[in-house]
């Protein structure tokens, strides 16, 4: 599903990815980790196409991303859910809108959405608290509804970039089931972190990186 | 785009309105301002267009006697210039009475007059010619057989008004051009910037926005949409006030040389259609601009 042939990306001199090799089936669970500075982010910004990269081939689906234009990469988007370690809600927008909106670019029907949203606040136990606004919510409930606004179109991948970064262990423990029951559905999913919360007691791959490279795979 | 979107837009476009109260407000009277100078010219170009149709189609002359002049070579002049083809003599002034026309024309400034040590104006013969046809008459012509006749002064005809308005309305026209030219950049450049700064107020929503998959258009039509609404609302208030404005001033009759009374009328429909659109392209062009930078950066 997800290729990566010797992809090299830099910021000026910074060399923030160096002969990445990756491939990531369809439906599988990865975790990339690593300290703080090794690419992770910048990895996950190339796979959801904000950066590309300097040289090397990444393929999504079959679509190479060096070669997609503007309009197939935002309609590439619409099937890849991505969440923030700063959940990235709107703070004007009631917590059913910001779920709403992803689907709203689609040009979904109101029915449609209505639907979707709610089974989406459903999964993630916030469909109660659906009218109130993201500063009246606690951070574990703000990123469940960032997690609700990337899985509401079903996404055919899901990408994390440090979802529990801003959370307690125990809430980190709640967000990690909710991947997980996420990933049974069917759903690639993908997680950058370092929290070693996250990493207890899972079997899924890693992928470790450090200063731009893969230096080990469990 | 799919229709379903459009109740989309359109509630985006009045939400960011709503939310940018304070630079619309600005954005509209700045705007309304531009094009209400833009449509004066328009008014007054429209105007003298027609005064000068008007006049054109009508000779008129106003033949200056001596003070001098006896009564019997007035009489004189009176015939022969009855005496030309299709002319007639509609009235005359006396010295007295062009004083008393000029104290009427002045009103309540006619104080001055009272220190004339004597009457500086001369008698004069207002004469027509009824025949439309100007081509037929050559006013130079006549005006120097009438200036050869012993007794008169000088001879003024319409035309030579005419002329020189018509002058005057050229290079009203230029001007207009390049002032109208002026504000519609002035216009461009306002809406532009009140588009950027609601751009930049909604930059975190936009951003956003382009995570879940929006389209550069799904997030531009309603910036445009919200630019074109500001434009429509300037044109109409620009007009209203155009409107007001006329029915004050038409309310009064303009004369000139307190001899011509003149109508004033207002801007014809396509006239206000075209100042109208004018604004509306402008606002549409101006908000295209800004989204489009802000999608180059």
């Amino acid at each position: 599903m997800i290729k990566l042939f010797h992809v090299h990306k830099n910021f000026g001199v910074n060399v923030a990815l160096s002969d990445i090799v990756l491939n990531i089936r369809k439906g599988e669970f990865v975790f990339i980790t690593g300290p703080s500075g090794a690419g992770k982010t910048t990895l996950l910004r190339l796979i959801f196409g904000s950066e590309k990269p300097a040289s090397g081939q990444l393929l999504i689906n079959g679509i190479n991303l060096n070669r997609i234009n503007r309009k197939n990469l935002d309609l590439l988007r619409r099937k890849i859910g991505f969440v923030f370690q700063d959940f990235k809600l709107l703070s004007r927008k009631s917590v059913f809108a910001n779920v709403a909106l992803a689907l709203e670019v689609s040009g979904e029907s109101k029915a449609y959405i209505r639907k979707k949203t709610r089974q989406a606040l459903k999964l993630v136990g916030l469909v109660e608290r659906e009218k109130a606004f993201p500063l009246q919510l606690s951070g574990g409930e703000q990123q469940r509804v960032a997690i609700a606004r990337a899985i509401v179109k079903d996404p055919i991948l899901l990408i994390a970039d440090e979802p529990t970064g801003n959370l307690d262990p125990e809430l980190t423990k709640d967000i990690m089931i909710l991947f997980k029951s996420i990933h049974m559905k069917g759903t690639t999913v993908i997680v950058a972190t370092h929290s070693r919360e996250l990493l207890e007691n899972t079997a899924q791959r890693r992928i470790i990186l450090n200063r731009g490279k893969i230096v080990e795979e469990q | 785009m799919k229709i379903r979107l459009w109740p989309y837009f359109l509630n985006q476009a009045f939400a960011n309105i709503m939310n940018n109260r304070l630079v619309h407000f600005i954005t509209l009277g700045t705007t309304a301002a531009s094009l209400i100078i833009l449509g004066l010219f328009l008014l007054i170009f429209f105007n003298l267009n027609i005064w000068l149709e008007g006049w054109g189609k009508s000779l008129t002359l106003s033949v200056y006697l001596d003070d001098a002049i006896e009564n019997e070579k007035r009489e004189s002049v009176r015939s022969y210039i009855a005496g030309l083809p299709n002319a007639s003599v509609d009235r005359f002034i006396s010295k007295d009475g062009a004083l008393e026309e000029l104290r009427k024309l002045l009103g309540p400034h006619s104080q001055f007059l009272k220190g004339l040590d004597s009457n500086p104006l001369p008698a004069s013969f207002e004469v027509s010619f009824h025949n439309d046809l100007p081509e037929q008459l050559d006013p130079e012509h006549i005006k120097k057989n009438i200036e050869a006749l012993e007794g008169v002064d000088e001879v003024q005809y319409s035309e030579e008004w005419a002329g020189k308005l018509d002058h005057l309305l050229r290079m009203l026209r230029f001007l207009g051009f390049f002032i109208g030219g002026l504000l519609c950049m002035g216009v461009l450049f306002i809406v532009t910037n009140a588009i950027k700064l609601t751009i930049y107020s909604r930059r975190e929503e936009i951003a956003i926005l382009k995570l879940v998959g929006a389209t550069d258009w799904f997030v531009k039509i309603p910036f445009i949409i919200e630019g074109t609404i500001q434009s429509i609302l300037s044109a109409l208030l620009a007009l209203l006030v155009l409107f007001g404005g006329y029915l004050i001033i038409s309310a009064e009759k303009f004369q000139v040389l307190g001899l011509i009374a003149l109508d004033f009328s207002f801007l014809p429909s396509s006239y206000s259609v075209a100042l109208f659109l004018l604004s509306v392209i402008l606002g549409a062009v101006g908000s295209l601009v800004a989204v489009g930078r802000f999608f180059e950066a």
